[in-house]
């Protein structure tokens, strides 16, 4: 593989020729500020507060780091007064649209914001339409949930609406969701998302509820061998075991 | 006698006048009379004349002549004495309004006289539902020309002729096909964006419906210099016609093999698909186009690495708009040095506009790049509609801006109208006159955008929400001056800081006119005015009574009875009724309403 030098903020950094600008930074100890990015869900480039300046060939532009591949020799600011304004005006923009968010707003005391006070405020509903939710749940190969709409009035949802018959109940789109804003709630046995219920499997080790039965059972399809039904925390214990037993 | 064939308009914007009645009845009439006639004439449905206002357009050969506004009654009088004896019927030929003289032929008129048409060559003039119609005027020469030379030397030629992409963007052609052949990557794509979706603009449209076959020639020869073998037409799914003429054109050319396996015996196969798009706009966006052809939800990538390099599903794709597919037969047929001739520097060729808007001759319209504005809205367009006075066009679709009259010098071709705060775009040209509030037209477009978004990045969909909420504002008099700088802090993020050129370009139609009409901006703001008339939070109509000559006809017009006054007296307009339509104001010939 070819590798590349990227000057982040003075410091030299050796890149693979393709690697993500987020990843060469994070690597080098430079933390980008992000809402949408997850490591294992790529390609979203939603939320654009990952934006940095690079200068390539003495052309300096504005690239969001997490879709940005590094292909030649290059320089990157990521804190530079222009791209801290557009990160506040982004921030701005995330209040109006989550105006209730925690997340948001731990967000914004690190990097600021810009003024809101002339903004729609839209209450109620924290979701900020990053789409990792939708990611999450394809890349499991279970497509229960999209994009609905267009422009300001998308929406993320099930098709028309209604419980979907591809949803397994597995809560990775809760788990994945920035701003916590997939509602998922469980009770005896019970876990209710998307407007549908499941039934969950206990641990068969120490009985605590782990999974729904409809994840099980994709699991299982997808391993093509049948899935140990045990929570991480004996599955760890197990393998202790074990090894104690073999030393 | 020598044949004669009467060419009847069926474009759209004929159609929607009744041109397909007057085929059937033209066609009823002759059958009923052929005894009369010596030689019955061939009656043909054509594409789009470009004068769609003065529709249904008839055009009868090898007398030349052309009639305008025909009508079901007027099928008899044509077949009695223009298909038997010859005559012109006066009043339905052209009227000229600058020599106040009726012209006969069709090519007279200043509207298609100052034109030149490459890409619009053949609409109007054959029939699109016949290829052999298309093969009688030179169709498919290009493809059998570019059999004998290699990929390079088509490549060469249409780089040499300067031809840029004529969906808006601009890109050299040639240099993405070099791109795209460049890599040794298969199978390739080729891509025909038919997903015209500018507001007011027609031309795309236009050619799928009137010379469906230019566009798979143009298609076509691409493919053999790329070595694809797979296109796609892209089509929106409110383009019925189109999609009609385009999945007919072919079907025939494979039956005469121009498409599918080893076409005209060479080793080159190439077929083409039609793809219907769903009428988002923001699929007219190529990799939101691809995305919406790969079955995905039709949202924009971040195009870091071109769609020549890594398009449709990953591989070397090249994307053009329709009207820049019909203009590469041509180009190869007649050389690039004719091509480059045309038009002006670094913008060769001509280029399609779609006028609109509050001028006289409403159309399409196709003329040599650098033409300026004045020579389009005044000579071509016939000036304003009611004599009002023009105020600004707008150019560039949703992504563009406006220019005001001070600057109609200007000449029209990419990079002029970019520096000047606009754009090309498609082609849409909208004309606007006194009664259009620039405020409320740069609304009007971020709310189309607000809509059209694909909603996926923060900075376009929230920043288009918070631009549209302050406009509308501005528009109900709850404007503060300090808005206008809070745009401008939201027009940067938003420009820079967004994946795709929906988003870049946003700010655009705000950005123009703030540039060019700050003034109606502060008005709104702080002195609570809308100059034209309509924001109607901020719009009180009077009558000035030293112009008023009580001719009645705006309490005629008046839908609330809201205006007062005797005949030949002057009349008043009762505040407490009026809706603020702007009916009054508009139809006064002595321009005694008036605009508090």
């Amino acid at each position: 593989m070819e590798s590349v030098t990227v000057i982040i903020n003075g410091k030299e950094c050796i890149a693979q020729k393709g690697e993500f600008l987020i990843d060469v930074a994070k690597r080098n100890g430079i933390g980008i500020p992000h809402l949408c990015h997850h490591e294992s869900l790529r390609g979203l480039a939603t939320c654009r507060i990952c934006i940095v300046e690079a200068i390539e060939n003495g052309k300096k532009r504005v690239v969001t780091s997490c879709v940005f591949p590094v292909m030649r020799d290059m320089v990157v600011e990521t804190n530079t007064e222009e791209i801290k304004g557009m990160r506040r005006t982004l921030l701005s923009f995330l209040k109006a649209e989550a105006p209730e968010n925690d997340q948001i707003e731990l967000m914004i005391k690190t990097n600021g914001v810009g003024d809101y006070s002339r903004f729609a405020m839209n209450h109620g509903n924290d979701c900020i339409m990053c789409g990792l939710c939708v990611k999450a749940c394809e890349e499991l190969g279970c497509n229960a949930i999209s994009t609905i709409n267009r422009g300001i009035t998308k929406e993320i949802a099930t098709p028309y609406e209604e419980p979907s018959s591809e949803c397994i109940g597995c809560g990775s789109c809760a788990y994945v969701c920035p701003t916590g804003c997939i509602k998922m709630e469980e009770g005896s046995g019970i876990r209710k998302i998307w407007g549908k219920e499941f039934k969950l499997l206990k641990c068969s080790e120490c009985g605590h509820y782990i999974m729904s039965k409809e994840q099980y059972e994709h699991a299982n399809q997808k391993l093509e061998i049948p899935a140990e039904l045990i929570c991480e925390n004996c599955k760890k214990k197990l393998i202790a075991k074990k090894i104690v037993e073999i030393c | 006698m020598s044949e004669r064939i009467v060419k009847v308009c069926c474009g759209t914007g004929c159609l929607a006048n009744g041109s397909k009645k007057v085929l059937e009845a033209l066609r009823a009439e002759m059958e009923k009379r052929t005894i009369d006639i010596e030689v019955v004439p061939y009656v043909k449905a054509t594409g789009c004349n470009g004068l769609c206002e003065k529709g249904p357009i008839i055009k009868i050969y090898p007398d030349d002549i052309a009639y305008y506004h025909v009508g079901l009654n007027d099928v008899q009088e044509i077949v009695e004495k223009t298909i038997v004896n010859g005559e012109a019927i006066e009043k339905l030929l052209y009227l000229d309004l600058k020599t106040k003289k009726r012209i006969r032929s069709h090519s007279e008129p200043d509207f298609i006289k100052k034109q030149t048409k490459i890409a619009l060559r053949n609409i109007g003039e054959i029939d699109p539902h016949d290829i052999h119609d298309y093969l009688a005027v030179g169709g498919y020469q290009a493809l059998k020309k570019v059999l004998n030379i290699s990929g390079d030397d088509i490549i060469s030629i249409i780089k040499k002729s300067g031809l840029r992409g004529r969906g808006g963007g601009g890109f050299p052609t040639g240099v993405k096909w070099e791109t795209c052949q460049k890599i040794d990557r298969f199978p390739k794509y080729i891509i025909c964006n038919g997903d015209e979706g500018d507001p007011g603009a027609f031309m795309d449209r236009s050619i799928m419906e009137g010379d469906p076959h230019s566009v798979l020639e143009g298609m076509i020869i691409a493919s053999i210099a790329l070595n694809s073998q797979n296109g796609y037409i892209y089509i929106r799914d409110e383009y019925g016609l189109a999609l009609e003429n385009m999945h007919r054109a072919i079907e025939q050319a494979k039956e005469f093999n121009y498409l599918g396996d080893n076409i005209l015996g060479s080793e080159y196969c190439f077929d083409i698909e039609i793809v219907r798009g769903g009428g988002a706009f923001v699929c007219g966006e190529s990799s939101a186009l691809m995305a919406s052809i790969e079955g995905k939800v039709g949202e924009p990538r971040a195009k870091y690495i071109r769609s020549a390099e890594y398009g449709l599903w990953g591989q070397p794709t090249v994307l053009n708009n329709v009207e820049t597919w019909a203009n590469v037969p041509v180009i190869l047929e007649k050389g690039n040095e004719w091509f480059s001739k045309i038009g002006s520097p670094n913008n060769s060729g001509t280029k399609v506009f779609s006028l609109v808007g509050k001028v006289k001759n409403t159309g399409l319209v196709e003329v040599p790049m650098g033409i300026t504005l004045q020579e389009m809205i005044f000579d071509i367009g016939g000036g304003i509609v009611g004599d009002k006075e023009f105020k600004a066009v707008q150019t560039g679709g949703p992504s563009g801006g406006c220019i005001p009259k001070e600057l109609m010098h200007l000449p029209v071709d990419f990079d002029t109208l970019e520096a000047a705060g606009s754009m090309m775009g498609s082609g849409g040209v909208i004309v606007t006159d006194e009664r259009t509030c620039m405020v409320e037209f740069a609304r009007y477009y971020v709310a189309f955008l607000a809509e059209e978004s694909c909603g996926k990045c923060v900075s376009c969909r929230e920043g288009i929400r918070q631009i549209l909420k302050i406009l509308t504002d501005i528009c109900a008099g709850k404007g503060q001056e300090s808005d206008l700088d809070l745009l401008a802090v939201i027009f940067e993020t938003v420009e820079k800081a967004s994946l795709c050129g929906l988003g870049k370009s946003a700010p655009n139609p705000v950005k123009s006119t703030l540039r060019y009409f700050r003034d109606e901006y502060l008005e709104h703001i702080r002195d609570k005015r809308c100059r034209a008339g309509v924001c109607k939070d901020l719009t009180e109509f009077y009558i000035d009574e030293s112009l008023c000559k009580g001719c009645g006809l705006c309490k005629k017009g008046c839908a609330v009875d809201a205006i007062d006054g005797s005949k030949k007296q002057p009349h008043s307009i009762n505040q407490s009724k009026c809706i603020k339509c702007g009916n009054c104001i508009d139809i006064c010939k002595f321009k005694a309403v008036k605009v508090r």
